[in-house]
């Protein structure tokens, strides 16, 4: 268990169940100039094929989602009008009224993906990082809806030009990269220094210290994502890939409170057994000797 | 369809602006991915359901019916064993890359429905064709091979029944935990009936199953086919109640995909009215006033029984499709609560 200084209010806790020694990133959304680096980095890194090219027509995020072949995603939100509509006369701070985030795999510590697999083909690694065994995965599928931050995904190819392998697959971390002592590709190219790679409990700290200048300076949005009270909520512990946000969650397509999946299984089986002696009993009353 | 283009799909419906829907999410994107299954995975829901719940019906019969319920046995074992062949062939099919079917077999993993859920299909397997050859010796098809005829004959058969009930019972319940056990809104929201819905429609299934083939086969077993009228009615009342529970418990939002377009219609009039209504109706004087129907009527409700349950896994499987489309079907299960 990480030990950093508890604070009263929501985001700012910094609490996390990420296990000592485990890596991970902080993506701080202050910091992003939305220059896409780092699903540059990540495509070139791991020999990722292209997607399908497309216009959204909606901002400068042409990528989308995370996905099979994308496993870092730009998220551009454009502050149009304030909270009531209308047009802002005066700029906030940063000048900007533009939201950026590198969105990726949250390699969560309690992760639904990996509880879901039924091949045991996603493992949590000597980092305590998330990974897919390429050579073990069968491309069943669970787990893509088993994820609450919508990230893995099966590589059915794009019904075009490429071909899918059918597996499963999301962000490793770099674990190639980490074997050989290397920061992760997409943190190593982010020119702002955006994307943090490091131990959780430091990386939770220095979050901490963050989100507090940011708060001093006029950022009163500003929180944690990916603690155990935002994003790392429901039995999923923590997430040890957690993002400095300014906005709430949902503006950048997150879960505020997600839940861990499996956390349904055993009263989802009692109800089922349950229902199965009640209907069972019917079928003996009518099927019995008379 | 591709799964760029789907990317896109979901907010090019509303005919709202950038402006709008950034202010409730992201450019009304979803928040998560849908469950990548094609139409094995709903096919093997109704079929797999069936496979089980016709077990659990012939076994129920053989241990406290008497001769009259033979009939119910008998082809309660054949349909089971029917139903349960293309199971696996289908959920094979479905697999990104079928000829690592066996990698679910590597191991045991109590967390993950999936896993249990294909040991309980692989042990189930074991109990319905030992339990189909021991029919098939008792009538008389496998006199070819009389060793093997004698020594089927000679087995405890409502031993064999009652242990393999258990299985049985699980292999038409647990794809509704599997359901639950996901982010997908729709199923989650409704873990505790999504369980009891599949039950329920297993056995009005396999019961209408069994019904359809005894009622066209013409043989005289009338007080046989009463019996399972009424278990075939019961079964259909429950699963009608789960489903309109579920519709209940799902909120606007979540429910959304049950009442809107051609998926409502498949709700409303496919599942609840033919499935689910009119077979009771045709079926009520036969399985409480003991009159005798036309058995043209018992397979008529039997049928449309069964188109019912087909549309039913359809039904659950696209409504959780559109809900996890649906970024405010996510976020009203998500929402912060103590800010």
């Amino acid at each position: 268990m990480s030990t950093t200084v508890a604070r009263d209010r929501p985001g700012l806790t910094g609490t996390t169940g990420a296990r000592p020694g485990a890596v991970g990133f902080l993506t701080d959304t202050t910091l992003c100039i939305g220059c896409k680096a780092c699903e540059v980095a990540c495509k070139q890194w791991n020999q990722l094929p292209m997607d399908e090219l497309g216009f959204t027509g909606h901002s400068y995020d042409n990528t989308g989602d995370l996905g099979a072949t994308t496993w870092r995603h730009v998220a551009f939100i454009e502050r149009i009008s304030d909270e009531e509509g209308r047009r802002p006369t005066s700029m906030r701070a940063f000048q900007s009224n533009w939201l950026m985030m590198s969105d990726v795999c949250k390699h969560c510590v309690y992760a639904g993906c990996m509880e879901a697999c039924p091949t045991g083909a996603i493992i949590r690694t000597e980092f305590d990082t998330v990974v897919v065994q390429q050579d073990v995965c069968n491309g069943c599928g669970y787990c893509v809806p088993a994820c609450p931050f919508g990230v893995i995904a099966l590589d059915l190819g794009d019904g075009h030009a490429r071909i899918g392998d059918g597996k499963a697959h999301k962000c490793t971390l770099c674990y190639d990269r980490l074997r050989d002592g290397l920061e992760p590709a997409c943190a190593k190219a982010c020119p702002t220094d955006s994307i943090q790679f490091g131990r959780v409990e430091d990386l939770m700290d220095r979050a901490q210290q963050r989100v507090a200048t940011l708060r001093e300076q006029g950022v009163a949005g500003a929180h944690i994502y990916g603690d155990r009270a935002v994003g790392g909520t429901g039995g999923i512990e923590g997430l040890n890939a957690f993002f400095i946000l300014t906005a709430p969650p949902e503006v950048y397509n997150l879960p505020a409170q997600p839940e861990l999946p499996q956390r349904k299984t055993i009263p989802a089986s009692l109800a089922t057994v349950a229902a199965g002696l009640v209907f069972g009993l019917a079928a003996v009353l009518s099927l019995r000797r008379r | 369809m591709t799964a760029y283009e789907r990317r896109w799909e979901t907010r090019r419906g509303g005919g709202r602006s950038a402006g709008d829907e950034a202010r409730e999410s992201y450019y009304g994107l979803p928040v998560i991915h849908r469950a990548p299954w094609r139409w094995e995975i709903p096919t093997y829901f109704f079929l797999g359901g069936i496979a089980g719940a016709s077990y659990v019906v012939a076994a129920i019969a053989d241990l406290v019916g008497g001769r009259e319920e033979r009939p119910i046995v008998r082809v309660g074992r054949y349909v089971s064993l029917a139903t349960l062949i293309p199971s696996p062939l289908l959920l094979i099919r479905d697999l990104g890359r079928p000829e690592r079917f066996h990698h679910m077999l590597r191991i045991f993993k109590v967390r993950s429905p999936m896993s249990v859920g294909t040991w309980g299909l692989t042990v189930f397997g074991a109990f319905v064709t030992l339990s189909a050859l021991i029919q098939a010796a008792e009538d008389g098809l496998l006199d070819r091979f009389p060793p093997l005829a004698r020594l089927l004959r000679g087995l405890p058969r409502r031993l064999i029944a009652a242990l393999g009930a258990g299985p049985a019972l699980f292999v038409s319940g647990y794809t509704g935990v599997l359901l639950a056990a996901t982010a997908v809104p729709f199923w989650t929201k409704n873990y505790l009936l999504m369980g009891p819905l599949f039950v329920a429609s297993a056995l009005s299934n396999a019961s209408a199953a069994i019904s359809l083939i005894l009622s066209l086969a013409g043989r005289g077993d009338h007080r046989a086919l009463r019996k399972l009228e009424r278990l075939h009615w019961i079964t259909s009342a429950g699963e009608a109640l789960l489903l309109a529970a579920v519709r209940r418990n799902s909120g606007p939002t979540i429910a959304r995909p049950l009442n809107e377009g051609r998926l409502g219609q498949v709700y409303r009039r496919g599942v609840l009215g033919a499935g689910l209504g009119l077979p009771m109706l045709l079926g009520a004087p036969g399985a409480w006033l003991g009159r005798r129907l036309p058995r043209g009527v018992t397979a008529l409700a039997a049928l449309l029984t069964l188109i019912g349950g087909a549309l039913l896994r359809y039904l659950i499987v696209t409504a959780g499709h559109r809900s996890a489309d649906d970024p405010q079907a996510t976020f009203e299960l998500t929402r912060a609560r103590d800010r």
